[in-house]
């Protein structure tokens, strides 16, 4: 057990020293995301001109709404991307992984985990307590929210990795991934709230994003840290988040296995 | 005049070849051109979820800003079949293979530009269409000729200033040996912004996309002449110069260009 945990470490420190040799990359990655965080910044802004607050919720508090989701971007961002994945299973890059004795999904986490590290301890963390300090939005008036938004970022992330990885693993059916790609960037940008909450969505829209796993990504996350979601609220959020995570989990395991099987009758 | 007249031959040539290999993909091409018509309607229905709450944006309707965004994609279509394959300089710059293309006898320039023919772009050119076309008939448009000419005048200079700013980022890989990341952190965030009315952003950025990079000349200074809006700062009849903009600039990234190709010494051996 401590010995496999070990092989995984390896994989995160190799592509946490991957991240730093390639920082460039890394650095303009946030230039992108700030530049993003700046565009909605101004549109939330004009949005708000001559308004208190919209559906209960204040210009105050959607300002730290995409303040942290956009942090949360930048950290999913450094993860290794969809087209990624496709690339590897197209060029037949994966056979050679699954050779290997060990896990490929969780390989991934792992790996994936490097990058992240690195991301965020040199861009995202330094440069976004800047603009918290500058801005001073709404934040975590608890140490207990402030435990439970961590808590629901990080389920968040695991969701979205299940699902990517998932998107990614079709490849082994689909020679074309155009259409599925698409699907996956509309619903990833649109029903997880990343740019715009649930709230302002009409209703039906609002209660199929609630029916969807990718609420659970940000918009939950982003909730919680300005303190729209509190109370029983935030625990029937945090229990959807969990139920999702089990589910995406389990349609990974699922095609994942079915994927290698693929690969054992195309091989030879 | 003659060796003009040989190189848009040879181009015309080029592209066919270009064409029929992307058509050997019958699905490819169709989910290509499908995916590309989506993700524009996806931000289409993101600016609608948007308004829902809000019903405008500095006194920008739905239909106005979805006016506003499916120009600049109309003119970003024409710009991704004829130049979008610019970004990946670098790639040719660090294999070595851009030699190929100072050997031939046809312009680099040209031959590069030669290389593909985007034919996935006909996304962007159902999705825009469409869109423009809806908006029209809900804003209750009727444009006369001279606001007909301006719209084509859109086209074609928002092609020429966005082609001209693709070509320039493509010369940074002569100095830099990078181009596409440029693309992905400086030129497609900036595109962006330019998916909402300019005037919601600082007098500093307003500057700098209407005098400097200048992408107000896409879309915004087009729309306000096309909707007939007033907008306090920039005088009505600007939106006619789009054109002449999208020529001065497009001259200036092709300078540019010709500057990193001179000084192009190669990678291979």
């Amino acid at each position: 057990m401590i010995g496999t945990l070990r092989m995984y470490g390896v994989f995160t420190r190799k592509s946490f020293q991957r991240a730093a040799a390639y920082r460039f990359d890394a650095w303009t990655r946030i230039l992108g995301n700030v530049m993003m965080l700046f565009m909605w910044g101004f549109v939330w802004y004009a949005l708000y001109q001559g308004k208190g607050s919209v559906e209960s919720v204040s210009f105050h508090s959607m300002l730290s709404y995409i303040l942290v989701s956009q942090a949360l971007q930048g950290i999913h961002g450094a993860g290794t991307p969809l087209w990624e994945i496709q690339e590897r299973v197209r060029t037949g890059d994966i056979a050679m992984e699954m050779l290997r004795p060990y896990d490929y999904p969780l390989r991934m986490l792992f790996t994936d985990f490097g990058s992240i590290f690195f991301h965020f301890l040199t861009a995202v963390l330094p440069l976004y307590t800047v603009i918290f300090l500058v801005f001073s939005p709404a934040v975590p008036t608890t140490l207990g929210q402030g435990m439970l938004f961590i808590i629901s970022a990080v389920l968040g992330y695991f969701i979205r990795y299940c699902i990517e990885l998932t998107f990614g693993l079709f490849t082994f059916w689909l020679v074309e991934t155009g259409g599925v790609e698409d699907i996956f960037y509309f619903s990833i940008s649109l029903f997880s709230g990343s740019v715009v909450p649930l709230w302002f969505f009409p209703d039906w829209l609002e209660q199929v994003a609630l029916y969807l796993p990718f609420q659970g990504i940000y918009f939950v996350p982003n909730s919680i840290f300005v303190g729209q979601l509190s109370g029983k609220a935030l625990l029937i959020g945090l229990f959807t988040q969990v139920v999702w995570l089990v589910v995406c989990y389990a349609i990974l395991r699922y095609v994942w296995a079915k994927a290698s099987m693929k690969i054992v009758i195309q091989g030879g | 005049m003659q060796s003009w007249l040989r190189g848009i031959k040879m181009y015309f040539y080029m592209i066919g070849v270009s064409i029929r290999t992307q058509l050997q993909y019958r699905y490819a091409f169709v989910m290509n051109i499908l995916g590309w018509a989506m993700t524009y309607a996806g931000t289409a229905i993101t600016m609608w979820v948007l308004l829902y709450s809000f019903g405008a944006i500095e006194g920008w309707s739905f239909w106005e800003l979805l006016f506003l965004f499916a120009l600049s994609v109309l003119s970003w279509g024409v710009c991704v079949v004829l130049f979008f394959h610019f970004r990946t300089l670098d790639q040719f710059i660090i294999q070595g293979t851009f030699d190929r293309f100072l050997v031939r006898p046809i312009h680099p320039f040209f031959h590069f530009m030669a290389m593909k023919f985007d034919i996935g772009a006909f996304g962007q050119f159902l999705f825009s269409i469409v869109a423009v076309a809806m908006a029209y008939q809900r804003l209750g448009l009727h444009w006369n000729l001279w606001q007909w000419l301006v719209f084509l005048g859109a086209v074609i200079g928002g092609t020429l200033i966005q082609g001209g700013l693709l070509i320039a980022i493509s010369a940074m890989a002569f100095w830099t040996t990078r181009s596409e990341r440029f693309y992905w952190v400086v030129m497609w965030p900036a595109k962006s912004l330019m998916n909402y009315p300019l005037s919601i952003y600082p007098r500093m950025v307003q500057i700098l996309v209407a005098f400097i990079l200048p992408f107000a000349f896409v879309n915004y200074l087009p729309a306000l002449l096309l909707l007939g809006k007033k907008s306090g700062i920039y005088p009505p009849y600007w939106g006619f110069f789009s054109i002449l903009v999208g020529v001065l600039f497009f001259w200036l990234c092709f300078q540019l260009w010709m500057l990193g190709l001179n000084r192009y010494k190669s990678a291979g051996s």
